[in-house]
């Protein structure tokens, strides 16, 4: 089967270009700081917001330290790609376990496990985050569990509709006489075909996750300083937009480039895990 | 298809050729080219200004934020105001005497003061007013402030009732103040927002709902017309004021704007004409393109770092303190991040009238000020291996200040190899752990109540409620207790110069930089000066004919 | 249907009971309190206001006095802005977040709607890619980038619209808001469109029509659109109720005395009254924008039985 996956993925000329360009970033970010004379977090103040030297000592400029912004942006890759992938994974096992319980037991468990969802909605975030602040002090993991406490409630309830919807048709009637029940016919005929959609929106939370922690960063409550995630470096740079452009672009394009690689992968994704086999 | 494969490159082309336009020109329409300003009033009087922050609340007794102070001096008037240039000058009193001790000052108001509603201003209005602020049950934190006046602690502490307050009406018209020593900066004190008179009719009858513009009374030169929280604050002229004639503006909305770029693009947009900061990064850009619309002038207040005197690895530790304060090349980093503001060396900012203290290592050339630093950061007890590990404390408050303290740690780590980890934290967790006195290094900016020592000086008085601290010097204390009983102003001045000079040796604090007001104010604006107190009333503001942005 | 409606009414009201007790334990856990100040407070002061606002009485005792209140529609006076009600923040904030949450979203819908099925239906070619890629941008961009930029074109170099404020009845003040605020949006709309749309085209019953020759216009009106339209439903509501609290970005940036910028500043104020009022009106929000969702499953996919 995933043989077959594999070999549809790659298929795609988009879904190959996308996937180099990831790897290539995911690459990047590993091997630039360790390899550049620059450090992340040592100011120069002689240098303060250079813009970019394309020949010369800053490729890509100097921020408002005067740290050099190719390293800056390289580490922020890394911890954005991190917290993307972490946060969405824990949101996408979570939810996608939840909606399809919920859609497929209905009744009572439905309403309940829904209204579950409903109220966890309501609960005012940034207290909520406040909180989890003092308790576990401002690491990574904390943002990785806040993020994640939140994302997995979109993908339940997609899930738990299509789930409604899925529970309906002459397959599952079939599978179900042949004798597959509750957690069987969840995880065998459920979720494959909930596996399209789902792709499609685990591709759409990545980048809403990032955005995530940049509006986190932007309150002041996303990674600590002098770390800096692609999401914070965007914060700071779009408040310098008039006189130090290159301080929003560069980090803006390395974010861009991740989020439309990532929906590129997710669309070739969705593509390939069609079990119906449809090009 | 090989357009849309490369959305990337097309989409950071596009971004970057139109970007780079921007960053070279100035965008178009806000040009100074653009702006011809007349010599005669316009004649529509319309002022757009802004606030950092939605003030707390009109009361005047609950106006210990900025917002809240500046549009209370459109509003109110007391018994002594500023003019144009900051000075004090006479109020809604028209004139005053002080008897020989200094302990009992006598003002005498003016006949034709009067309330938006037509009713006389009067020295009872004064009385409610004051005791109305040191009343425990109004809740308000000014009521330090008023420690000068007779009883005033005794009634904040809720020993005595708000009745025995050293401040009577003799008659309608005359008011008598009875302080504890003297306090030769009561006429600055009196011009303050908190020690407006307040109509005590309205108070009475709406309760906390009586600064709503529906029932709002108030006695100065502007009245309230609207109030949008979170949005704006209208006011329009008030005819009943006793200088209405003097006032030209007839409409003055502040905006309420906490984000700095918001401010300075609307600006740009020629929406507001008058903003209350800018940011710090963007300095250079505005400077090189609106020019004298920039301004940026001293300000009484101070950025500073407090040690935890309660706490390793400050307490009794002079060296390592010291070191801190020495570590730290002052010129080229306010230089180089903050180039609109002044290296503060001293705890006090430069005030007319006082000798600013200069510690003595200000003269040490900085190879030799390194040296001394490493040699105390050694005596201390710290070497290469063993560094100082320790955070440094600040609250939230956006991309400026956590840029700065990076650098000071950076700073710090490069001279003498101390590891400072700059950690932020929300502002209600910080003070709360403040409070706890379980941070070791902490932000501390402190901005004037008013043009005097005192103000900055009381910060490490020991058991003074700012004293975060727990900073204690009983030198530093006796001189403070004789300067409160000093008669003579400049005697006054020299014993708060001595103190100062104590609390320099002994490395009370790590002084950074001191303030300057932060503003942006188009060329046809006029009727004001920069001041050290930052207060510019609408009152004396007028608008010049002018064409374009 | 009307069985249900009743059931899940009265459901809803232990739920926004559960979120009211979350949300108040929740704030109340947070450290500091509303008048915690840089200045230091005199002990009695501080215990006058805390006994005006009732915040020295043990915490149930405070919750049950809030929950009274709040069974009268009261939802108490806001702590950070004395003088001034919650009902008062939140009637002058809702309008406003109604006014540009709705534009944006019936432009969101419009255009990514239309972006996205028309996407679907020429998949693989040129359109399809080039809309998908300005998909991206709503999704990619960050608002807090995208809408200063928008200032800066329109209002800053252009003139044609102002940088913000908000005066009631103004289309001009509402657009540049609802335009920045739709962008996002329409971009999650045009790829949840265009995914939902691929999977019914290659659906059986689809081919099947193909098969009997239907014109595809018709196909698509009359047989695709309606299952295609299930995941856009479970998205739009929570995005209805998420819309309508205002979206903090769009109301710093454009200086609109909306809702969301409240309850993030009530929050880091720790504004009680505030924070709750917001969190019960969203949930009460999310409660109905939900049950409307539902009831719209049931009507577009007949299939769905809402037992």
């Amino acid at each position: 089967m995933s043989s077959q996956v594999l070999a549809r993925l790659r298929a795609q000329r988009l879904t190959r270009i996308a996937a180099a360009v990831l790897a290539a970033i995911v690459l990047a970010s590993l091997l630039v700081p360790w390899l550049s004379p620059y450090d992340s977090y040592t100011p120069d103040f002689a240098l303060l917001s250079h813009p970019p030297m394309l020949a010369g000592a800053h490729v890509l400029g100097t921020d408002p330290l005067g740290r050099d912004l190719l390293v800056r942006v390289m580490w922020g890759c890394r911890i954005s790609l991190a917290i993307g992938v972490v946060a969405t994974l824990m949101s996408v096992l979570i939810g996608v376990s939840w909606g399809a319980i919920a859609g497929y037991a209905g009744g009572t468990t439905d309403q309940l496990m829904m209204r579950v969802v409903d109220v966890l909605y309501s609960v005012p975030f940034v207290p909520f985050v406040i909180v989890l602040t003092v308790l576990f002090g401002r690491g990574l993991w904390l943002i990785f569990l806040a993020i994640g406490a939140v994302s997995w409630l979109d993908i339940a309830r997609i899930v738990r509709g299509q789930t409604l919807s899925l529970k309906q048709r002459e397959f599952i009637e079939a599978a179900r006489i042949a004798g597959v029940h509750g957690i069987g016919m969840i995880r065998r005929h459920i979720v494959p075909n909930l596996l399209g959609i789902v792709a499609v929106y685990a591709t759409l939370t990545i980048p809403a996750v990032i955005l995530f922690e940049a509006l986190l960063s932007f309150l002041g409550m996303g990674v600590q300083s002098p770390m800096a995630s692609l999401g914070s470096l965007v914060a700071d740079g779009a408040s310098d937009m008039q006189s130090h452009p290159h301080l929003l672009i560069v980090p803006a394009a390395f974010l861009t480039a991740i989020i439309y690689a990532f929906n590129y992968l997710g669309d070739g994704l969705r593509k390939a895990l069609d079990p119906r086999g449809q090009p | 298809m090989s357009i849309a494969a490369r959305p990337v490159a097309l989409a950071a082309a596009l971004a970057l050729g139109w970007l780079g336009g921007c960053s070279g020109a100035p965008p178009d329409g806000s040009a100074p080219a653009a702006l011809q300003v007349g010599s005669s009033p316009a004649n529509d009087q319309q002022l757009a200004r802004t606030l950092d922050d939605e003030p707390r609340s009109l009361d005047p007794a609950l106006a210990t934020d900025q917002p809240a102070a500046r549009v209370l001096d459109d509003l109110f008037e007391g018994l002594t105001t500023v003019d144009v240039g900051g000075r004090i000058v006479p109020g809604v009193a028209a004139a005053w005497q002080q008897s020989a001790d200094g302990l009992t000052w006598t003002f005498h108001l003016r006949g034709d003061a009067r309330w938006s509603n037509g009713a006389p201003v009067t020295a009872q209005d004064f009385v409610y007013a004051w005791q109305r602020v040191v009343d425990p049950h109004t809740g308000s934190q000014a009521a330090q402030n008023l420690s000068p006046i007779r009883n005033a602690p005794q009634i904040a502490s809720g020993e005595a009732p708000a009745q025995t307050l050293g401040v009577e009406a003799l008659d309608a018209r005359t008011l008598r103040v009875h302080l504890v020593g003297p306090t030769p900066y009561l006429l600055e004190l009196v011009s303050q927002p908190y020690l407006y008179p307040v109509y005590a009719p309205t108070v009475q009858a709406y309760g906390d709902a009586w600064t709503r513009p529906a029932h709002l009374v108030c006695n100065g030169p502007f009245e309230l017309a609207e109030r949008i929280i979170g949005n704006r604050i209208t006011l329009v002229r008030n005819p009943r004021y006793r200088d209405a004639a003097q006032v030209r503006l007839q409409r003055v909305v502040y905006y309420v704007l906490p984000d700095r770029n918001v401010q300075v693009q609307r600006y740009l947009a020629g929406e507001l004409q008058w903003t209350d900061s800018f940011a710090a990064n963007e300095y250079a850009y505005l400077k090189g393109h609106l020019g004298r619309q920039v301004v940026n002038a001293p300000y009484l207040g101070i950025y500073k770092l407090d040690f935890n005197f309660d706490l390793p690895p400050f307490r009794d530790n002079w060296p390592l303190r010291e070191a801190l304060v020495l570590a730290i090349d002052r010129e080229p980093l306010v230089h180089a991040m903050r180039p609109f503001y002044q290296p503060a060396y001293t705890l006090m900012p430069p005030l007319p009238g006082y000798t600013q203290p200069q510690p003595a290592w200000t003269h040490l050339s900085t190879a030799a000020r390194h040296a001394l630093a490493r040699e105390l950061y050694h005596r201390a007890g710290y070497s290469d291996a063993y560094p100082l590990r320790v955070d440094l404390d600040t609250s939230v408050q956006g991309a400026d200040e956590r840029h700065f303290y990076e650098a000071v740690a950076a700073s710090w780590r490069s001279i003498l190899g101390a590891r400072v980890q700059v950690d932020e934290r929300e502002f209600k967790v910080l003070i709360q752990d403040r409070e706890l006195h379980k941070l070791p290094l902490v932000h501390g900016a402190w901005l004037g109540d008013y043009a005097d020592p005192y103000t900055f000086l009381q910060l490490y008085y020991r058991g003074s409620g700012n004293n975060n601290g727990d900073y204690a010097n009983a030198a530093f204390d006796a001189l403070l207790d004789r300067a409160a009983q000093e008669h003579d102003p400049a005697r006054r001045y020299q014993l708060f110069e001595q103190a100062e000079t104590a609390l320099n040796a002994d490395a009370a604090y790590v002084p950074l930089f001191y303030y300057s007001s932060r503003h942006l104010v188009k060329p046809f604006v006029r009727g004001w000066q920069s001041n050290v107190m930052d207060r510019n009333l609408s009152r004396y503001m007028v608008v010049l004919e002018h064409q374009g942005y | 249907m009307t069985r249900y409606l009743l059931r899940r009414l009265l459901v809803a009201v232990p739920t926004l009971l559960l979120i009211t007790t979350l949300g108040f334990a929740l704030l109340h856990a947070a450290p500091g309190g509303p008048f915690d100040a840089d200045k230091r407070m005199l002990p009695a002061i501080q215990q006058a206001i805390e006994a005006r606002y009732h915040l020295h009485e043990p915490l149930w005792r405070q919750y049950l006095r809030y929950l009274g209140q709040l069974a009268h529609g009261d939802l108490g006076p806001s702590f950070q802005y004395r003088g001034t009600s919650v009902n008062q923040i939140i009637a002058q904030g809702l309008p406003v977040d109604a006014a540009v949450g709705l534009s944006a979203l019936a432009l969101a819908l419009l255009a990514g709607g239309g972006i996205g099925v028309t996407a679907a239906l020429r998949e693989g070619g040129a359109w399809d890619h080039a809309a998908m890629a300005l998909a991206a941008v709503g999704i990619s961009v960050p608002l807090f980038v995208l809408a200063p930029l928008l200032v800066l074109i329109f209002a800053v170099t252009l003139h044609w619209l102002p940088a913000g404020d908000w005066v009631a009845g103004s289309p001009s003040h509402l657009l540049l808001p609802a335009l920045a605020l739709a962008l996002p949006y329409a971009g999650y709309i045009a790829r949840l469109m265009r995914g939902s749309t691929l999977e019914v085209l290659n659906s059986p019953f689809i081919r099947t029509a193909q098969a009997k020759g239907l014109p595809s216009h018709h196909i698509l009106w009359h047989h695709a659109l309606r299952p295609a339209l299930t995941p856009l439903v479970s998205y739009l509501g929570p995005a209805f109720a998420g819309v309508l609290t205002g979206s903090i970005v769009v109301e710093s940036i454009f200086g609109l005395p909306g809702i969301g910028r409240f309850f993030i500043t009530a929050a880091l104020n720790r504004d009680y009254t505030l924070v709750m009022g917001i969190t019960v009106l969203y949930g009460t929000l999310i409660i109905l924008c939900n049950l409307l969702a539902d009831l719209c499953y049931a009507w577009i996919d007949p299939r769905v039985r809402l037992a």
